[in-house]
């Protein structure tokens, strides 16, 4: 891709002549070999649905998770090295949690995404640990994006982080290895005034143009943020088969 | 020795306060006297250990057939000064956790704000609610860290986990116990003597809460640094629930000498 590729792509804190930072930009390709999440917002609250790749039959289904809760009020979906998505969330989680206790109110989701993109340009930097002794913390940018979406005091919002610590809100976006597609498909088929319900149908609709496999109610995952509740819930299979079968239904009609 | 006077308060200017005499009649009583008036609230230099916002007060908890019951009492003193007589000495922690107060009131809070927040945190990552022990283990382990840097706070930790309901006691000199029946505070001796009389495993959940209630009127009652009204809590299977917010006062002293009154009557009646 690089055809130019030089030394400048081997240290995480040197830019080339050109102005890139490499490593941050093949942080942004792992994302691509990542498997496909999708994210929509609505007013009546925002969609996350992913799939899920079973790799083989002897895989437990529900120990593959892309979908998880960072507050009551936010979720998350997640496309990359799941590992490092692992750390954000940690520190999102705590981020929330110190919010709630300083403020006496939810974390609005805005600050929160910023709080856990903080993290991201953090590689090749010492960090202080609770000794005050320097700590190398991580040695390269962390190879996975994020869509988190939530309710707070001004509504529902959905952003999405990459590698590179940027943070933008979208009305819908897709990431992982079918992006590019899902994102063309959600650009035909999205409107302002769509419900939720309709939302998720969009969203497996999508996932399902994309994904290699059939979609099933196991190997797709779908949560909710609802504007009335304010709850972030992750759908039990039984709720995830109801979507799909309303999927089908609206396809045959 | 310093004089008390409200019209020319000192405002703890004087510093003759490492020269303190010890006043002659304290020199010959086995236990301190009371507080002389030179430490009035208007003078900053009250002696150490009345300085804490909240020091008199009742709270009790207990463990019976159905459940758990905590009662409380509502004075906040700092001396012979009463800062409040409406605060809320039950924490709730969540929906499945309640700590009571005594201490200082700010440490109790504080500290008990800080395990609802690592309870939650437990909660996010390991997709269970914590158990009542893990969650008093967090408060001891964190209040010990801190241990003879003046934290001062005595607490009850209670709640229903997947083993049933349970209460631990834990302090700020790194205490934790578990057990079945626990009151703390000045008047804890009153309301431990009413409690234990009157307790027995199967009662129904009002019984319980009379009880608690009973015995946190019967130590405002004989403790002068506890008052104000009594709260009542019970955690059931499915979390905690606030029962009552009564005045601990004239209603209730009348109430109960009526009954005691009625029960005689019935009792000289009958022999």
């Amino acid at each position: 891709m690089f055809l130019t590729r030089s030394e400048y792509d081997r240290g995480v804190n040197t830019f080339s002549p050109e102005g890139r930072l490499f490593q941050v930009e093949y942080a942004m390709e792992a994302i691509k070999l990542g498997s496909t999440a999708v994210g929509i917002q609505t007013a009546e609250g925002v969609v996350l649905a992913v799939e899920k790749r079973l790799s083989s039959t002897l895989l437990e289904p529900n120990s593959v998770e892309k979908l998880v809760e960072i507050d009551e009020h936010v979720g998350c979906a997640m496309s990359g090295l799941i590992a490092d998505a692992r750390t954000m969330i940690e520190h999102a989680r705590v981020e929330a949690q110190n919010h709630r206790f300083t403020f006496d109110e939810p974390m609005p989701v805005e600050s929160l995404t910023q709080a856990t993109c903080d993290l991201a340009l953090r590689f090749g930097e010492g960090v202080e640990d609770d000794d005050e002794r320097e700590e190398e913390m991580m040695s390269r940018p962390f190879g996975v994006s994020l869509l988190i979406a939530g309710v707070d005091e001004k509504g529902p919002a959905l952003f999405y982080t990459d590698p590179s610590g940027t943070y933008i809100r979208w009305l819908a976006k897709a990431i992982g290895a079918g992006s590019e597609a899902a994102q063309s498909a959600l650009q035909e088929a999205y409107y302002k005034s769509m419900t939720l319900s309709e939302a998720e149908t969009l969203a497996l609709r999508t996932l399902k143009e994309v994904m290699e496999e059939k979609v099933e109610s196991n190997n797709v995952e779908v949560a909710v943020v609802r504007t009335d509740t304010k709850k972030f819930v992750i759908y039990t299979e039984a709720q995830v088969k109801e979507c799909l079968s309303r999927l089908e239904n609206r396809e045959t009609h | 020795m310093i004089k008390l006077d409200v019209f020319q308060p000192t405002f703890g200017l004087d510093k003759e306060e490492e020269n303190v005499v010890v006043p002659k009649e304290e020199l010959y009583c086995s236990t301190p006297l009371a507080p002389s008036l030179r430490w009035n609230v208007l003078s900053n230099n009250a002696p150490k250990d009345l300085t804490k916002f909240h020091h008199g007060t009742t709270t009790l908890s207990f463990v019976f057939s159905e459940g758990i019951v905590a009662a409380v009492d509502s004075r906040a003193s700092m001396g012979q000064y009463i800062g409040s007589g409406s605060v809320k000495k039950v924490i709730e922690i969540n929906k499945y956790l309640l700590g009571t107060m005594a201490g200082g009131a700010a440490d109790c809070t504080f500290w008990e704000r800080y395990l609802g927040m690592r309870c939650r945190l437990f909660e996010l990552k390991n997709k269970e609610r914590i158990s009542v022990a893990a969650a008093s283990k967090i408060l001891c382990n964190t209040v010990y860290q801190y241990k003879g840097m003046g934290l001062s706070m005595g607490t009850m930790i209670m709640g229903w986990d997947k083993k049933g309901p349970h209460i631990y006691y834990v302090d700020s000199e790194g205490t934790r116990l578990k057990g079945q029946k626990f009151s703390v505070g000045s008047g804890s001796t009153h309301a431990l003597g009413v409690l234990d009389q009157g307790y027995q495993w199967n009662m129904s959940v009002e019984e319980a809460c009379e009880l608690g209630r009973r015995s946190i009127y019967h130590a405002t009652h004989r403790d002068a640094f506890s008052g104000g009204y009594i709260n009542v809590y019970y955690i059931g299977p499915d979390g905690w629930k606030f029962i009552s917010h009564e005045d601990s006062g004239f209603d209730k002293h009348y109430q109960y000498a009526t009954e005691k009154a009625t029960q005689q009557q019935q009792q000289m009646s009958i022999s």
